[in-house]
């Protein structure tokens, strides 16, 4: 049961992030720099 | 800087004087921000060309990885920062992606300053304090019911600063050859949406009551990890290990720099938490003035250059002392700091993280049902390890023959220093480092 409830609360914090639209900025713009490094490299 | 002695707990009721307070000591920490990040850059100019700049990016790296486990350990020990990741676990994607966020704009600003020069390269990334200006408003409630004046203050603040160091960088850059290129020129703006992209993570974690000195630690983990990967992909592995190795002699100034850049990036995270992200990074942005009181006292650059360039250094000088002076005297008023409340309020609902325990953390407080920091073992062996591996690297290091001005460089050390001791005692007695 204890190991149940963790496993709810992982998953609500992890769905948390990630239906967070703050969080798509930053992973956008990341990536967005990746793409830029590699094509000016 | 007034400061209570008293412990504080969650019990007091926030109240006006608090929030100036907090104010006050946000704008100190990053004054005192831009005092180290700049200093950073002193053991960096020690390493003689012949390295490559992503070498030298990966060891300041490991050297700030080294003081953010470290530091955070000797401060308030890991029990505090286990106890906040229970809290708020989510807190760890969170600061990993900043880190991460962080290593790629690192990279992009040396192909930046090798395509188009440190003069036009500079400017361009110092814009991430306008995008963070705009990042605070538009997720964070800042400056929301601020008024015009605190509007031009900090807006018009972070545009003379930019100016200013505009102005810095062109003086600083004279004997510089630049080859311009577009591509230089989007390297440069890429780190500064980054930079500026950065500070969301900051923010978020300091609404949801994170203690600056948690996120730090799992910061570096993206940090390492992504300038890790980039020096392997972009260098191969093999010569990674064998120029790691021809620079042996170089390893401890570079992980000194990283080190010292820690302590001024422990003070940014601070002014981030208490006077938030638009006006901490302007501020924490003045680093760009101590490292060229470094560049031209202590190691004598733009020695024997002509009187413009000189009009150049004042100017920029007194222009970025100016916008840090408009941002400082444009402090969040109460209605402002309402709308932060309705910004953390939101996200503790959002990520179930305890209303109190988020309150208590914005004032600066423990929460009431907090335990009290306390170190262990593993800290001390923390502390032990790193101090260990700096003393390994410092028997190898060779002082390399430069031009080096003692009497200057104990005066500068002399005044970081006192920024260090006054306000880490400000913030040991106003917040106990939360």
């Amino acid at each position: 049961m204890q190991r149940n409830d963790s496993s709810d609360f992982s998953r609500g914090w992890l769905a948390s992030v990630l239906t967070d639209m703050h969080f798509w900025v930053p992973v956008a713009v990341l990536l967005g720099g990746l793409l830029l490094l590699k094509s000016i490299h | 800087m007034p400061t209570v002695s008293a412990p504080p707990t969650a019990s007091q009721v926030p109240d006006a004087s608090r929030s100036r307070t907090l104010q006050l000591l946000g704008l100190l920490c990053g004054f005192t921000a831009g005092a180290w990040l700049g200093t950073a850059e002193a053991p960096t100019k020690l390493v003689s060309v012949g390295v490559s700049p992503m070498v030298i990016s990966l060891i300041m790296v490991i050297g700030v990885f080294l003081a953010r486990w470290s530091l955070p350990a000797l401060i308030l020990g890991t029990s505090s920062i286990r106890a906040d990741v229970r809290r708020a676990p989510h807190l760890i994607i969170w600061a990993v992606l900043a880190g991460c966020i962080w290593a790629v704009a690192n990279t992009l600003t040396i192909f930046a300053i090798r395509d188009i020069g440190l003069s036009i390269a500079f400017p361009l990334w110092n814009s991430n304090s306008l995008l963070g200006i705009f990042w605070g408003f538009l997720f964070f409630n800042e400056l929301r019911q601020a008024g015009a004046r605190r509007w031009a203050g900090v807006l018009g603040g972070a545009l003379i600063m930019c100016f200013g160091g505009a102005l810095l960088a062109i003086a600083s850059a004279t004997q510089a050859p630049a080859a311009h290129s577009m591509r230089g020129v989007w390297a440069a703006l890429g780190a500064g949406i980054l930079w500026g992209t950065m500070y969301i993570p900051y923010r978020k974690a300091y609404l949801t009551g994170m203690n600056p000195l948690s996120f730090v630690t799992f910061f570096t983990f993206g940090e390492l990890g992504m300038m890790t990967a980039l020096a392997v992909t972009y260098i191969g592995l093999a010569p990674l290990w064998q120029e790691l190795l021809r620079a042996r002699d170089v390893l401890f100034w570079l992980m000194l720099g990283g080190f010292i850049w820690v302590i001024g990036d422990v003070f940014q995270q601070y002014a981030a938490k208490y006077v938030g992200i638009s006006r901490g990074i302007p501020l924490s942005n003045s680093n760009q003035l101590w490292g060229l009181l470094w560049g031209i006292l202590v190691f004598g650059e733009l020695h024997g250059l002509g009187a413009s360039t000189y009009v150049q250094v004042i100017g920029g000088s007194l222009l970025m002392m100016a916008g840090v002076g408009a941002i400082a005297f444009s402090s969040a008023t109460g209605r402002e700091q309402l709308q932060w409340k309705e910004a953390a309020q939101r996200e503790s609902q959002r990520y179930g993280v305890s209303a109190d325990y988020v309150q208590a953390r914005m004032q600066g407080r423990q929460a009431a049902n907090e335990a009290k920091p306390s170190r262990s073992a593993l800290d001390w062996v923390l502390v032990f390890g790193a101090t260990c591996i700096f003393v390994f690297f410092a028997t190898m290091a060779r002082a390399p023959r430069m031009s080096f001005h003692g009497l200057p460089a104990l005066i500068l050390s002399a005044a970081i220093l006192v920024l260090l001791s006054v306000c880490g005692l400000a913030l040991w007695r106003t917040t106990r480092f939360q």
